[in-house]
């Protein structure tokens, strides 16, 4: 890692989290989804993180134990298979013989503090940013 | 009057001239590599080194498992000058010195033993917030020692004039 590692791990914080921003915005915007191309329910979508890799084992030698790590990546979107909730509603189209209706497994409440969660280390890793800007510059003082 | 003021002016360019090729030089080197100044380049890079895993731990806050790393370097730093002890005088440059010399490198370590959420993550927030701030501050220390050595340099390079 470079002089810009410290920026290129919190952008690589700020793509996922706002990846996950736009998932969570797409689970709430199905809430009341009951059609999907596979049939069935909306099924509440999540995502998943792993720290990112070093790209160039050569470097990794090189640095020997300064292995900072890279930040962090997505490695899916996977489907939460928890059971969909059923709800008496004998006028809906896609209502079964006994008039109950399949609705989506997206809990409002849940996804609400999954965005916080996600807003928050959003503007951690814009804070990291900015600390990092202001120590580079700091050093061009250095002999001024 | 003016011829000879130029004379003179001309001698000591030669003069500052053959200093800097021979002796000159040596003192230059000797002034840019004190001690001091490596110290701090070493503390400086150690605190951009923590910048970049403070970063890499703040990005990974929301990793299931995810064990954060830390930067030791002021306490390597501490052991190697020696608790304020006083050191042995050197008469012989074949004496064996009483600690390793040398400033020592920063290090990152994993800490892999802990747990703070119950998804096996250890990061936590508030604690790495704080180390930004902290090392953030530090840097600009850092970088306001170096920037008074070199300017107590040009001070005396000039002459006190300003």
């Amino acid at each position: 890692m470079g002089m810009f590692g410290a920026i290129d791990a919190a952008a690589s914080g700020l793509t996922a989290e706002r990846l996950r921003m736009d998932v969570i915005s797409n689970n709430i915007a199905n809430v009341n989804t009951t059609r999907t191309a596979e049939g069935g329910a909306y099924r509440r979508q999540m995502v998943v993180f792993a720290p990112r890799e070093n790209e160039a084992a050569f470097a990794q030698v090189l640095s020997e134990k300064l292995d900072t790590g890279n930040g962090v990546k997505v490695v899916g979107i996977t489907k939460d298979n928890s059971p969909t909730h059923r709800v008496y509603d004998p006028a809906h189209p896609d209502a079964n013989q006994d008039g109950y209706v399949e609705m989506p497994n997206v809990n409002v409440v849940t996804e609400m503090v999954d965005m916080i969660t996600a807003t928050r280390a959003y503007e951690a890793n814009v804070t990291t940013i900015n600390s990092a800007k202001s120590m580079a510059l700091k050093a061009l003082e250095i002999g001024k | 009057m003016l011829k000879y003021i130029f004379h003179v002016r001309k001698c000591n360019f030669i003069i500052y001239f053959i200093l800097f090729y021979t002796g000159g030089y040596c003192v230059l080197n000797s002034i840019l590599a004190s001690p001091r100044v490596s110290v701090l380049e070493q503390a400086l890079s150690a605190s951009s080194l923590r910048q970049q895993v403070i970063s890499n731990n703040i990005s990974n806050v929301n990793t299931p498992g995810f064990k954060k790393s830390e930067v030791v370097f002021e306490d390597l730093l501490q052991n190697a000058i020696g608790d304020g002890k006083l050191q042995m005088t050197k008469t012989n440059s074949q004496h064996l010195p009483l600690k390793q010399e040398g400033i020592p490198k920063p290090v990152v370590n994993v800490i892999d033993k802990t747990s703070f959420r119950t998804d096996g993550s250890n990061v936590d927030i508030d604690i790495e917030m704080a180390n930004l701030a902290k090392n953030n501050i530090y840097y600009n220390a850092v970088v306001q020692q170096l920037s008074s050595y070199f300017s107590g340099i040009k001070s005396a390079i000039k002459e006190g004039r300003s």
